[in-house]
């Protein structure tokens, strides 16, 4: 573990045990000190990141790990936006206790945090395990029967993730004697044979993929967004589920690569699975009624471009996956927080009973417009970099099938949130619509900040991407 | 300012700034596009005094790279173009002054500036980029000119018709451009010419795809349709400006250009030219012959006239291409003249139907004189302008030893000459209908004009050594020709004699009409309009039978149903096909998805078996 970031880990965790204490008899209070635990860490966190004197040093100031540093931020980044945004979601009439739900979402930030930040698998599996009962909790936010279904499926369909990663790091101890990613790259270099810790680390992969959503593996995932309590389904799709799963699987792909060809086979099936979710993912999103279920499959169908660019391995490929990964989180929660803000004004985000919000909610909308653009890589966005750097990086690396497909998926992407787009917030206002009111201002100020932030990592890419490249793919790819 | 540069810039400029002046100030619209066209005529007439005593101006200017600069360079050539392309925008502008019907006064003169600024700028360009720059603006302003000319369907339609000819040889001409540029390594036409290019392979293919912009222009056979549909449909001072001047000036100038400055042309090449040439004459001047309205019977004209600067500038010796060139200035001059002479007449009759005209000799004297002038120069009578450089013509011909093409071209002129009797006959000459006793001369300033064009038709013709010494045989020198004969004075030598021939003919040929019609002028040609055998001919070159553009555009309908029915298959199988083929994925997969805990599961645990199995058996533990 780094332990030089370790302070972004404990201070939530100290802050969620003081909300039980603190407000006891106010309930407010726990969210202010949600927010108030969350904002001082992101602002820390980004003073580090975005010091000017970083680019101009060639960031050799940063002296923890850079993938951490941007992972804690993103992290951190969402968990605010979501926290904010429920402080104002929750009305005094909601079933919503204020006091775990906070308590439980700093929780997991911590043990994302230690998720991000570990350097051996045994203490990555005992934060997702951490992460993973959180979850459970707070899907169930709300004590709505949709709510436990979700939770229930979440818990069936991904606890054979647990077992293969148990099973996984047990056989790691057996053939390589060590969890440790920094000696596992000494055995690898040493030239003793490895067959049997490939299969250890697939085995730990396939826990993973699980637990990313990934077709096969995705059949939890639509229950489990839709059915949870709204600002927690942004906090899942945005940031838990990616960081329990798709991190860990980019982490484990930067090992995979150092095995070369011995874990050929294993990359191999990891960027099928990748361009089977790409395809599964936005051909459902296209027909779904739901806002939130179409949400889910455009979800995965995004995490299939993460695992298709980590199961690609070069370098390029896995600062693509990095940035999408970053990218995914900042365009989904807009979209997830924006069917909340849907789902609060006009009762519903059933997008057969919505139509023309523009009119009265031309905030969301616009928000709306913005994330799907960059979603689906619309020049200047952000997500169009990532898409493109995933991209070439498919084509150099001789996957030219693969790069074609991605790219004509992303036509599909920009065909299923033009649907969506079209039935909530254009043409002519329905029954539901007609009545719906603008969130207050306060509920727009994570979205907005989110979408000024997409368009700023569009705008400054070339920050960005020197950022990656030197403090990423210098340092923690090898 | 570079001095070159006022011929293109000031037009330009004047041109925009006319837009800015009110409807309702009189007259200043047209004193400003006079004073603007003598300037440039003034800045011309210095530009070729410094090219024939001097170095030749020229200015550069770095464009788009890769060899595409801006570089306009007055040459003799050049200088000699520029000067004949002012003096017609002046007097042109002087002509239209009082002249009605020519649509809005002032996008008249915005189409008339701007196409002075442009043929300004295609004479002069040296590189061939910014020459055809230059030249496809000036399609544009053609369209807008033809269309802007009078009100109503009609004017729009042969508008169109022209720019769809015009623009698909200038594609041509675009092509050969980018051909021989690439051949030749640079889009310099002085670069081009230090190295001439031969006829073989792509470089035949740009020089006949440039020839082929060239002649267009210049309105031979096959390209020359829209001049006769424009006669009619739109005003004089256009045709006298465009169809009679500067588009004969600028295609000739480029045929010069290309078949003897850049190509080095070959014997076949010179057959096709002259063949062309030949049947440009013959088969315009037959339709001219028969013709009813004035403006439409000197259009043919317009048409047949190039014919004889073609065949001149496809003899490929010294003597053709003076002639060429000397019936390119000549031609403008009589042809602008008599375009003239037609609006003048339709101005104060109200008509050019020849059937309606006649015996306006004492009411309109200077017309009158001035016609008689043009025509005979154009009958190239001698000494008049016409009658030299159709001898010089005669002689290039000659030398080659194709006496065929010798015959055709007298024959045309018979025909010509035939053509202008009858129609002088009909329009000043004979019996004065009732209808037209109290017509008055034309306005001065549209008597101006014509008289001056009418004296340099008289001062080229007893003075060609004038033109002879300081436009045409500099040009030559230009283009590298080098000639024993003297180009210029008059001789009794058999070419002499069978112009004489010629005029006796084509007399005699009008008194028999004349006689045969029962005394009506109008109808002097029926003789040979209503032949057995050319009736019929007659009869469906009228129709448009033989109107390359009338028939392709029967062809339009068919194929673009032909276009429609592709694109509506393609349109299935980027659209219809994909979107249905995702509708029945996407539908298949909702399906699928049903909530179902044991489905779910079987569907992770399948997946989980097949991943394992696949990992342990290529991943190492064999």
């Amino acid at each position: 573990m780094t332990t030089g970031l370790l302070a972004y880990l404990l201070i939530p965790l100290f802050t969620a045990v003081l909300i039980p204490f603190a407000a006891r008899t106010r309930h407010r209070l726990a969210g202010v000190l949600a927010n108030v635990t969350l904002l001082a860490g992101l602002i820390n966190v980004s003073l580090t990141l975005f010091n000017p004197a970083n680019l101009a040093s060639a960031f050799s100031g940063l002296a923890e790990n850079g993938f951490a540093l941007l992972m804690i931020f993103v992290i951190y980044l969402v968990a605010l936006c979501v926290t904010f945004f429920s402080s104002y979601f929750i009305g005094n009439d909601s079933t919503v206790n204020r006091v775990p739900y906070y308590s439980l979402i700093l929780t997991s930030v911590s043990a994302m945090c230690g998720i991000v930040t570990t350097g051996d698998f045994f203490t990555l599996y005992i934060f997702v395990e951490v992460l993973a009962v959180t979850s459970f909790a707070l899907i169930t936010s709300d004590d709505g029967a949709k709510g436990l279904e979700g939770a229930i499926k979440y818990f069936l369909l991904t606890f054979p993730a647990s077992l293969f990663i148990i099973f996984g790091i047990a056989f790691l101890m057996l053939t390589a004697g060590t969890f440790s990613f920094e000696s596992l790259k000494v055995i690898i270099a040493s030239g003793l044979p490895v067959g049997g810790v490939v299969f250890a680390v697939s085995l730990i992969l396939l826990g993973f993929l699980i637990k990313s959503g990934v077709v096969p593996f995705h059949t939890w995932t639509p229950d489990a967004y839709e059915g949870a309590y709204a600002p927690v389904s942004a906090y899942l799709a945005g940031i838990v589920t990616k960081v329990s799963g798709v991190y860990a699987v980019i982490r484990i792909s930067m090992i995979l690569r150092l095995f070369e060809i011995k874990a050929y086979h294993t990359a191999e099936v990891l960027m099928f699975l990748g361009m089977l979710s790409i395809v599964v993912g936005a051909l459902a999103a296209l027909r779904q009624n739901e806002f939130k279920r179409m949400l889910a499959f455009s979800s995965i169908s995004q995490v299939g471009y993460i695992i298709l660019a980590a199961g690609m391995g070069t370098p390029l490929a896995l600062l693509g996956a990095v940035f999408h990964l970053v990218n995914h989180a900042t365009f989904k929660t807009v979209l997830f927080l924006n069917s909340a803000s849907l789902e609060k004004s006009a009762g519903t985000s059933d997008m057969n009973k919505l139509g023309g919000m523009e009119h009265s909610m031309p905030w969301t909308s616009w928000t709306s417009i913005v994330a799907l653009l960059s979603t689906a890589g619309v020049p200047p966005l952000s997500g169009f970099w990532s898409k493109l750097i995933i991209i070439i990086a498919l084509w150099d690396g001789g996957a030219k099938i693969y790069a074609v497909t991605a790219l004509l998926f992303s036509v599909v992407t920009l065909a299923y949130f033009m649907v969506m787009q079209r039935k909530v917030f254009f043409g002519k206002p329905t029954e539901a619509s007609r009545n719906a009111r603008e969130v207050r201002p306060a509920m727009l100020v994570p979205v907005v900040g989110m979408c000024l932030l997409i368009a700023a990592l569009g705008a400054f890419f070339p920050y960005i991407y020197a950022y990656l490249v030197e403090a990423i793919a210098a340092r923690t790819i090898l | 300012m570079n001095p070159i540069l006022i011929p293109v810039i000031l037009p330009l400029a004047s041109a925009l700034l006319l837009l800015l002046v009110s409807e309702r100030i009189k007259h200043l619209r047209e004193l400003l596009t006079i004073a603007v066209t003598g300037a440039c005529f003034v800045s011309a007439v210095s530009i070729l005094n410094q090219a024939l005593f001097g170095t030749g101006m020229e200015f550069t200017a770095d464009w788009a790279g890769y060899g595409l600069s801006f570089t306009l360079k007055a040459d003799r050539l050049s200088s000699f173009l520029l000067l004949a392309v002012s003096l017609f925008s002046f007097v042109i502008s002087v002509y239209s002054f009082s002249f009605g019907r020519k649509g809005r006064a002032r996008w008249f003169y915005f189409n008339l500036l701007l196409t002075a600024a442009f043929s300004a700028g295609a004479a002069l360009a040296d590189n061939l980029a910014a020459m055809l720059f230059f030249w496809e603006g000036l399609l544009i302003f053609l369209y807008t000119f033809i269309a802007l000319s009078q009100n109503g369907q009609p004017a729009r339609k042969t508008a169109m018709k022209a720019f769809l000819i015009n623009g698909v040889t200038d594609l041509c001409l675009l092509i050969g451009i980018c051909i021989t540029g690439y051949i030749a390594g640079t889009m310099s036409m002085t670069g081009i010419a230090a190295n001439k290019l031969t006829l073989d392979g792509w470089a035949a293919l740009g020089y006949a795809l440039m020839a082929i912009g060239a002649v267009s222009k210049a309105g031979a056979l096959p390209f020359h349709t829209w001049i006769p549909d424009a006669a009619l449909d739109s005003s004089a001072p256009f045709m006298a400006y465009v169809p009679a001047a500067i588009d004969k000036l600028l295609g000739i100038y480029l045929l010069t250009r290309i078949s003897v400055y850049l190509f080095a042309l070959n014997g076949f090449a010179q057959l096709a030219l002259m063949t062309l040439g030949a049947l440009t004459i013959l088969v315009a001047v037959m339709m001219a012959f028969v013709q009813n309205d004035y403006k439409r019977l000197l259009s043919y004209h317009a048409v047949s006239q190039t014919g004889y600067m073609i065949l001149g500038i496809g003899t490929l010796n010294p003597i053709g291409i003076a002639g060429g060139l000397f019936h390119m200035i000549n031609h403008a001059t009589y042809k602008s003249c008599l375009f003239m002479t037609a609006g003048a007449v339709e101005r104060q009759t109200g008509s050019n139907d020849l059937s309606k005209l006649g015996g306006l000799f004492r009411a309109m004297p200077v017309t009158a004189v001035c016609f008689i002038i043009a025509a005979a120069a154009i009958s190239g009578i001698a000494p008049l302008n016409g009658f030299f450089s159709k001898e010089l013509v005669y002689a290039g011909t000659l030398n080659t030893g194709y006496t065929w093409f010798f015959l055709a071209a007298e024959l045309g002129s018979v025909l010509t000459l035939a053509s202008f009797l009858k129609l002088g006959h009909s329009v000043f000459f004979g019996r004065r209908p009732e209808a037209l006793a109290g017509t008055r001369e034309a306005p001065f300033s549209m008597l101006l004009p014509m008289i001056i064009l009418a004296g340099i038709c008289v001062a080229f013709g007893f003075g060609a050594r004038l033109p002879v010494t300081f436009l045409i045989e500099p040009s030559l020198q230009n283009l590298g020709l080098r000639h024993e004969e003297a180009l210029a004075g008059f001789h009794f030598n058999k070419l002499f004699w069978v112009s004489i021939a010629v005029i006796l003919t084509a007399v005699v040929n009008h008194l028999f009409g004349l006689a045969a019609a029962k005394g009506r002028p109008d109808k002097s040609s029926d003789h040979i309009h209503y032949a057995p055998g050319l009736k019929e001919i007659y009869a469906m070159a009228e129709k448009g039978a033989f109107d390359p553009y009338e028939q392709l555009r029967k062809f339009v309908p068919f194929a673009a149903g032909l276009l429609y029915k592709a694109d509506r298959f393609f349109d299935y199988l980027t659209d219809t096909l994909p979107s249905s083929a995702a509708g029945v994925f996407s539908k298949a997969s909702q399906r699928f998805h049903t909530g179902s805990y044991p489905l779910y599961m079987a569907l992770t645990i399948a997946g989980f078996v097949f991943y394992i199995l696949f990992t342990a058996t290529y991943g190492g533990i064999k």
